[in-house]
């Protein structure tokens, strides 16, 4: 044998040494069982919880867990399921296989989470009808009560309402002497003027995962609509549908609705900062973390306005994008339950107020209307918007099509798929809005659905 | 009888028992390792397969999961983006792998050692750590190929880049990035196995390097090449890590069952059907048993003497 | 065209020589462009695999928005590497953390149970031809060949036929598998270990167990080391596995974990809800996070690098 064995010796005790060091010094370094918010070790006597929650939501998660510390939490960070994930399938399948590790209470982003988590195969969902009080849920809007019950019972309580509002830059609009569009006609002959004399200025995004609910849920398009027979429609020739898409292709080949997403990376550099949003059809929850934090748009220019409607039409009917429901497990009963319901109560009813550089203050509208009024008016007194958006956001929760039904599978992935994707390279809407429908279709299909066109 | 020749009888005797035994020398050795090749390398295939031609209660389906598996509307498709991207990530490797090779093995010395090592550098963040680097690589607002991005490929948004036809070649490109350099290593061994007297004789008879390395060499390697291409459209047949974070980062906006074992994966995990995610997973498993055959077979590098 | 007779070299037959000096001017011609053009090549490729790791070393240095205004390879400062540094230890409570820390368990411990069931293994193979060691070699063989990516999913119905689901075993187990070990121990053993040695032993007296432990044991450092580094790197990167089978992030090693990161924070992966405000783990704290979970293996391919490129010469050919 050459001298190998020496060059290794000599590196590769550095090595081993190295490893060990590393290995003592992390494992020794995390805690006991993994992750917790706990406070002061008070030991259990108030019980025990694990919280599945997604980012956004943790810090009011931290907060229960530090305003009760006989609780003892373990909050895991997951997805949340957003934009179409399929993360909450695959950790429920692991633990009905397993038999045991179900999360007492899940936070998802996702509406349609508590639709298939309360079916077979996953059967997760508790019924949270008498675990929460009446009391309680007296608070809730029909509408809201209405997208958790499935065949009569409860199956989550949603976080946040999330109705679909058009934010406007009021200084721009008064600069370029636009006035507050109330119908999409409107909307759209302003943005056919922009591109005439003001190229660069935006009106809407249609590469956000969810534009399908932007422009076609509120234009009462049939994409997702239960039938009474449990047929599902998916009609993508309806006049609502077409109407729409002829109204977009042509902003779309303008550049005044663009295919990128408030969410991307260089949103903030390229209209945020730059405050080239003019109008922007978007959630309630834009309001501060999406308008001010993660598109940078400068202060003193954005407020809500009213939905719009189409044509001549009297009843305006917009779009919703979330929710935020919280699950309770099934598999939990007694005093275990009650925690739990009391869990997502505390949750639910805690009223935090903006800015959302203060803790757990909340991103969006708060479903509950004991304290909506009241983060409402925070809302109203920020300094950031030009005017108080509060009006149109109370405005626009009753304005919510019913007619788009929650689905077991998620149509977001398609929308991003098919419609941005398709953007990116070409300009065809119609083409690619076809081709999105026929996806939500073997979707359905694959999901068990039988669908009616 | 004398005493000598009973011992020799015995001697001999016993030598003749001891064989069998001498034999069986090796066999305590291997048995610490054998529940591991058998509980994790052929039970899993065996269990698969039964998994596949049942169903859900345990009756017998034949090839039903197969043929449904087939018909899925995600199966063709899923299989075209694999082929392809294996495709384009092979033809890099016999180009610019054996190249490589070929160019380091030309001047053999402390250079094109040094070249080899930090060609085999990004071998270490195989996995996760390298699509996640080249996500931001294929950022054109903070990738140092910003340049590239925006002045040849004309993409200045992150979300043009992954769009469908670019995919394979996106993925090919992180495979490359991490592989390759290991195949160097590889290829220059294998280089490393040509006689010195037959590179001298063609330097003698004025041969050029490049002559050299074409005419010369490539021939000699031809197996390597074979070997390095076979186990490569194995592997890169089953590819998961990559799209599937991709799918993460551009938050769910390409397919989530663009790859073989991402259908698989949705159809185990999303939609409960263990029986069709094995008869897919069988799929996939041929797929590697055919590619292990042909290496075992074709060559007597790995003979078992 | 008449060439004028070259220099003879004095006792060199002329024929060699007149080949001899034109083909010294052939490459002399040559080589200078010819090698310029190699080096440019070879530089232009190591540029391409190394400029990534390099402006992923700088990126903690760096803000997020300094990522995107400033050249992707300046430096930043030290500071914005202990901010961001914080900002990941914050995150969700040290999970990262944890995810280190089971990553060492997964990949030391699925490496011990490799070391020790497959350098013996392949010791076995080569010492003695007995019955069924063709079919152990065979078996071996083909399933270090397939990939392993194609028995995650039999290998997850397997765990979970077993109730092995949610248990670290159902990780640790399969990372204790590495037939390429297996092989690479059997030809060491057949080729690079006197025969000799071994019957010196057993004249001496010792039986197989000391034999292997006392003579070949100590000759076979450089395989040993050789499986280590294979087997250690392929367990700490391996995705696909650790990803279907565990059953909660908590048991997660880092590059599953690194996935999770990516899907959880709001700066890449935004919830309806926003809240990137609240959360700061932007990109410099992801590169941050990238450098800690490659750190191990980067070291361990650092130092193993000189006998790693012998032995896999070594490894590759078998005269």
């Amino acid at each position: 044998m050459k001298s190998t064995a020496g060059i290794f010796g000599r590196s590769g005790r550095t090595v081993v040494a190295l490893a060990a060091l590393m290995s003592i010094g992390l494992v020794a370094g995390h805690s006991a069982e993994g992750v917790s918010a706990q406070g002061p070790h008070a030991g259990c006597s108030g019980g025990s919880l694990t919280v599945y929650t997604d980012s956004v939501r943790k810090p009011a998660v931290d907060a229960y867990v530090t305003a009760h510390p006989d609780v003892c939490v373990r909050v895991t960070v997951w997805s949340g399921d957003g934009n179409g994930a399929t993360e909450g399938q695959t950790d429920i399948e692991k633990w009905n296989t397993a038999g045991s590790g179900w999360a007492n209470v899940m936070f998802s982003e996702q509406v349609n989470d508590p639709i298939w988590m309360n079916q077979a195969p996953f059967n997760y969902g508790a019924n949270l009808n008498g675990v929460i009080s009446a009391k309680v849920l007296k608070n809730w809007s029909k509408t809201s009560l209405a997208q958790c019950t499935v065949a009569g019972k409860l199956i989550c309580l949603q976080d946040n309402l999330a109705p679909e509002v058009l934010w406007v830059n009021t200084h721009l609009m008064k600069k370029f002497h636009y006035k507050v569009p109330h119908t999409w006609q409107q909307w759209a002959a302003i943005g056919k003027d922009v591109a005439k004399h003001h190229k660069g200025y935006i009106i809407g995004t249609l590469g956000d995962s969810y534009g399908g609910w932007l422009f076609y849920w509120a234009n009462q398009c049939h994409l997702e609509s239960l039938q009474s027979n449990g047929d599902l429609m998916i009609n993508g020739k309806d006049k609502n549908c077409t109407e729409m898409t002829n109204l977009l292709a042509p902003l779309v080949a303008d550049g005044t609705v663009v295919h990128s997403s408030v969410f991307d990376s260089d949103f903030p550099k390229t209209w945020g900062k730059t405050d080239k949003v003019l109008m922007l059809p978007g959630a309630t929850w834009y309001a501060l973390s999406i308008l001010q934090s993660t598109c940078e748009i400068p202060s003193g220019q954005m407020t809500a306005a009213d939905p719009l409607a189409w044509g001549n039409n009297k009843t305006v009917t917009t779009g919703q994008v979330g929710g935020g429901p919280w699950i309770i497990s099934r598999h939990d009963s007694g005093s275990q339950l009650a925690l739990d319901a009391s869990f997502v109560v505390w949750e639910t009813t805690q009223f935090n107020p903006l800015p959302l550089s203060n803790p757990n203050a909340r991103p969006g509208l708060p479903a509950d209307a004991a304290i909506a009024k009241s983060w409402l008016a925070s809302l109203n007194k920020q300094k950031y918007f030009s005017a108080p958006p509060g009006p149109a956001i109370q405005k626009a929760v009753g304005e919510v099509w019913s007619g788009w039904s929650i689905v077991t599978y998620s149509d977001q992935p398609y929308w991003s798929t098919d419609v941005k994707g398709g953007l990116a390279q070409g300009n065809s809407l119609g083409s690619y809005f076809s081709k999105y429908v026929g996806d939500l279709v073997k979707a359905a299909q694959a999901a068990g659905y039988t669908v009616k066109k | 009888m004398s005493s000598i020749s009973v011992e020799a009888t015995l001697a001999r005797g016993l030598r003749h028992l001891g064989r069998p035994l001498r034999r069986l020398r090796g066999v305590p050795f291997i048995v610490p390792y054998l529940p591991f090749l058998i509980g994790l390398g052929i039970v899993p295939m065996i269990m698969a397969l039964e998994l596949a031609v049942t169903n859900f209660d345990g009756s017998w389906s034949g090839l039903g999961n197969f043929v449904a598996t087939f018909n899925d509307y995600r199966f063709m498709p899923a299989a075209v983006d694999v082929l392809l991207y294996t495709g384009i990530w092979m033809a890099a490797l016999v180009v610019l792998v054996v190249g490589l090779a070929l160019t380091l093995h030309a001047r053999a010395n402390k250079v094109s050692a040094a070249f080899r090592f930090l060609f085999y550098l990004p071998g270490a963040l195989a996995g996760a750590a390298s699509v996640l680097v080249w996500l931001f690589m294929l950022s054109p607002d903070v990738s140092p190929w910003g340049f590239i991005l925006r002045g040849v490929f004309g993409l200045h948004l992150f979300s043009e880049v992954p769009l469908p036809q670019n995919l394979p070649f996106i993925f090919a490109t992180i495979a490359f990035w991490t592989g390759a350099g290991g195949w160097i290593v590889v290829m220059y061994g294998a280089l490393n196995t040509i006689p010195h007297e037959i590179e001298e004789a063609a330097k003698l008879d004025g041969a050029g390097p490049i002559l050299i390395a074409l005419r010369l060499k490539l021939p000699m390697i031809q197996k390597w090449i074979g070997y390095m291409l076979i186990l490569t459209f194995a592997t890169g047949t089953q590819v998961f890590v990559e799209p599937w974070l991709m799918n993460i980062a551009t938050l769910q906006g390409i397919n989530p069952d663009w790859s073989m074992n991402q259908y698989a994966y949705q159809l185990a995990f999303v939609y409960y059907h263990f029986n069709a995610a094995a008869a897919v997973s069988v799929d996939l498993l041929l797929v590697g048993l055919m590619a292990a055959a042909v290496i075992i077979t074709r060559t007597q590098l790995f003979s078992a003497d | 065209m008449d060439t004028p007779a070259p220099p003879t070299l004095a006792g060199s037959p002329p024929e060699l020589q007149v080949r001899f000096t034109r083909g010294a001017r052939r490459l002399l011609r040559w080589s200078t462009i010819g090698l310029a053009i190699r080096f440019a090549v070879l530089v232009a490729f190591a540029l391409f695999f190394i400029v990534p790791i390099i402006w992923l070393l700088l990126a903690p240095t760096k803000s997020d928005n300094a990522l995107i205004f400033s050249s992707p390879l300046a430096f930043g400062d030290f500071h914005h590497v202990w901010v961001a540094l914080g900002h990941l230890g914050a995150w969700s409570n040290d999970l990262f953390r944890v995810w280190m820390g089971n990553s060492l368990l997964y990949a030391f411990g699925g490496t011990g149970i490799v070391l020790a069931t497959a350098i013996p293994a392949g010791y076995g193979l080569a010492l003695s031809r007995f019955p069924g060691r063709r079919l152990v070699l065979s078996m071996t063989l083909v399933v270090m060949i397939m990939p392993s990516a194609a028995l995650v999913i039999p290998i997850f119905l397997e765990m979970n036929a077993l109730h092995l689901i949610g248990n670290v075993l159902s990780i640790m187990l399969p990372f204790g598998f590495f037939p390429f070990g297996v092989y690479l121990a059997y030809i060491y053993f057949s080729t690079a270990v006197p025969r000799e040695l071994l019957d010196a032993s057993r004249v001496d007296g010792c039986n197989e167990l000391q034999t292997f432990w006392h003579v070949a044991l100590p000759l076979s450092v450089p395989i040993v080391a050789l499986v280590f580094f294979f087997s250690f790197v392929a367990n700490w990167n391996n995705y696909f596995l650790p990803e279907v089978v565990a059953s909660s992030s908590t048991q997660d090693p880092v590059q599953v974990g690194l996935g999770l990161l990516l899907a959880v924070t709001p700066s890449f992966n935004p919830a309806p809800g926003g809240g990137a405000a609240q959360l700061p783990i932007h990109r410099p704290e992801l590169a941050l996070a990238i450098i800690i979970a490659v750190l191990p293996v980067l070291l361990v391919f650092l130092f193993s690098q000189r006998f790693l490129v012998r032995g896999l010469v070594q490894g590759a050919t078998k005269e």
